[in-house]
């Protein structure tokens, strides 16, 4: 072989590994674009809801409540014949099966929403408004396209009267979409136009403050003590063995443990946050553990000799110099394994979390979701409106730990720029 | 001829198995300078890591034999190894500032001895430390900025302004100009012909040359053993070892 051919072999050589790398790079973006697309597009109509607009007369003669009641009699004041006499007005029934198929448009908390329009002004007897009250499931996903009309009718849950209304709303245009709050604060619900991921928010924030308060302190001792005071023996590598395979541990180990522990032996209250933010303090504590002490070590033998050779103890030469140093790989470290936590849902099913709970948690003790629960219970259900609320949830869950990994980021670099 | 302040005996050194110092007796005197001279992995940096037991660090490491400063005896168990470095500074290879402001990399010795307790007191050292250093004119004016940004032979010379510091009787250099050009390593040995009239200090080199300009003893130690040691003028002239003779004529090493 020529020398020129040798060369012309090398290049190409070369350009061929440039070309497998890009291929690669472009091979897994594409899979990232479609799992992003496919969320966006079944998810973001979630964070829209359909309301029909319903004209209220609040008739005397239906309430027992006057203008002027205490908040305490309107909750307790019965507003089911207005909101029947209501509803029925929006289109003209002939019987009362067709009566039903009208109020079936509805959502079952059509009642409680005029409720809360009274709560809001006592002073509404005898007076007419409008009100935008949130429409079933089945219309909301049929005005958001999702709803296959054009299926013989004892195959839809909408019956062809049904949509003869929804095309009268439609023409007179007394069906909008607005803002669904209900989906931030709404605890979950078997009806999908209620549920909302409020008591799952709550429920991971609670977790993960708890996995966060256990596991970090925790965990950077931990590491401090193994790389810069233990003695380096046939214990320390032990421990050090079992620490990097805990990190390799199945999550559903870890819920099983939970289970037994600390909901049979010790008997915590179960399906709580504060038994979820345990078992996750357990799982992360190995997957902090490991990359703190990888930063420790990163911080070069110099610095620790420089501090000892000005006579500081080995207490002062690690807490003044090594530990500062350490520090943002040990924060983006900890924030890493806190989003691991954080979409974790295995251990968590185990522990009672996947119960059906619809009120939000106030404290890390009531029972509550937590957000990849609530996509695993919703990913179940048959509804088609949990279809978009599932992907809705999995957004939401996403943006979280993209927050989190960027903080991990910028605080590594924002500190690691300061001196080099 | 000075007074002896630091004198080894019989001092042996094993990390593991392996021996690095065969039962060396060597006398250090006091405000002088004592070049320690001989090939790689020959023992000069272990031997003056004896002094301010920095071996204690490696865990591996042993040291059996006495070293006693000023007649005291420092490798003992119960020495208080802090104080001990206090009064023995060192100086490594590598320049090592810590990665905080020039200030900081000074001050955090008096600080953590419980020297310089007001401001004012701890700027004074910081000062005295950087001019007897011969860095203070360079960066008086950029005292906050981090010691990190200097050049290598500014940053060698904040080094010593930091083992200065503390104030101590000993500095122990291992190799300071290796990582040096020429320029910087002659600001550091014209520095060095200057703290010795304060300091004992003992210097380890690789350069015949350096030991012959800035020391008044020489020790030429190979594979662990102390071969030969006296005046530096004797040692370059005529030294007593064939060996020694061998080394510094270039003839192994």
């Amino acid at each position: 072989m020529t020398k020129e051919e040798r060369l012309k072999k090398r290049h190409s050589a070369e350009k061929r590994f440039r070309f497998y790398g890009l291929a690669s790079i472009f091979v897994a973006l594409l899979f990232v674009l479609i799992l992003v697309h496919n969320i966006f597009s079944k998810g973001s109509s979630a964070f829209m809801k359909t309301a029909i607009n319903v004209e209220v007369f609040f008739d005397q003669e239906l309430l027992e409540i006057k203008n002027g009641a205490t908040e305490d009699q309107i909750l307790e004041a019965d507003f089911y014949d207005i909101t029947i006499e209501s509803l029925l007005k929006v289109f003209p029934a002939q019987d009362l099966d067709q009566e039903n198929q009208l109020i079936d448009l509805f959502t079952t908390d059509a009642e409680i929403e005029i409720k809360r329009a009274f709560l809001k002004n006592n002073n509404l007897i005898g007076k007419k408004i409008n009100l935008e009250i949130t429409a079933s499931d089945d219309i909301d996903q049929l005005h958001k396209g999702n709803y296959p009309r054009d299926l013989p009718e004892d195959r839809r849950r909408i019956s062809d009267f049904q949509l003869i209304i929804y095309d009268n709303l439609v023409e007179n245009k007394k069906i909008i979409k607005n803002f669904n709050n209900y989906f931030f604060k709404n605890g979950d619900s078997r009806d999908p136009e209620l549920a909302g991921i409020g008591g799952a928010l709550i429920g991971s924030f609670y977790s993960i403050i708890i996995c966060l308060l256990l596991a970090f302190p925790v965990a950077v001792l931990a590491s401090i003590y193994l790389e810069e005071f233990a003695p380096k023996n046939k214990i320390t590598d032990f421990i050090e063995i079992n620490i990097n395979n805990l990190a390799a541990v199945p999550s559903i180990v870890y819920g099983l443990l939970a289970l037994q522990i600390l909901l049979a032996t010790i008997q915590l209250p179960r399906s709580t946050p504060l038994v979820a933010g345990i078992t996750l303090a357990l799982m992360t504590l190995p997957r902090i553990i490991i990359p703190c002490r990888a930063s420790l070590k990163a911080v070069p033998p110099s610095i620790r000799e420089g501090a000892l050779a000005v006579g500081a103890s080995k207490f002062q030469s690690v807490f003044h110099h090594v530990v500062p140093l350490a520090l943002p790989g040990t924060l983006s470290g900890t924030i890493i394994g806190l989003a691991q936590a954080l979409g974790e849902t295995a251990p968590l099913i185990l522990i009672g979390m996947v119960a059906f709970v619809v009120d939000i948690p106030s404290t890390p003790i009531d029972p509550s979701s937590s957000l990849p629960v609530q996509v695993y219970l919703w990913s179940e259900s048959a509804e088609r409106g949990f279809v978009e609320k599932t992907s809705a949830t999995i957004m939401m869950l996403l943006s979280f730990l993209i927050v989190m990994n960027f903080l991990a980021v910028y605080l590594r670099q924002k500190f690691e720029k300061r001196w080099n | 001829m000075n007074n002896v302040k630091i004198k080894s005996k019989n001092l042996n050194v094993y990390y593991g198995e392996k021996q690095a110092l065969f039962d060396v007796n060597l006398d250090l005197n006091e405000k002088e300078v004592t070049a320690l001279i001989g090939p790689s992995g020959c023992g000069k940096s272990t031997f003056i890591r004896c002094i301010n037991r920095m071996n204690d660090v490696i865990d591996i490491c042993k040291v059996s034999g006495n070293i006693e400063i000023d007649g005291v005896e420092i490798n003992d168990k119960n020495l208080d190894v802090v104080s001990l470095r206090e009064r023995v500074g060192m100086v490594f290879q590598k320049p090592n500032p810590f990665p905080k402001s020039i200030y900081d990399n000074i001050s955090y010795g008096p600080k953590i001895h419980g020297k310089g307790e007001t401001k004012s007191e701890l700027d004074e050292i910081v000062e005295n430390s950087l001019k007897k250093a011969a860095l203070w004119e360079e960066v008086k004016d950029r005292l906050d900025e981090p010691g990190t940004g200097l050049s290598g032979g500014q940053q060698q010379r904040l080094c010593i302004a930091r083992a200065i510091s503390v104030n101590p009787e000993v500095i122990l250099m291992d190799e300071p100009c290796s990582a040096l050009d020429p320029i910087a390593t002659a600001k550091i040995e014209e520095l060095i012909d200057e703290l010795k009239k304060t300091y004992t200090i003992v210097i380890v080199t690789h350069s015949m040359a350096q030991a012959v300009r800035v020391s008044q003893k020489t020790g030429f130690f190979h594979l662990g053993k102390l071969i030969e040691v006296g005046k530096t003028e004797k040692i370059f002239k005529n030294p007593d070892n064939k060996m020694t003779q061998d080394y510094i004529t270039g003839r192994f090493g």
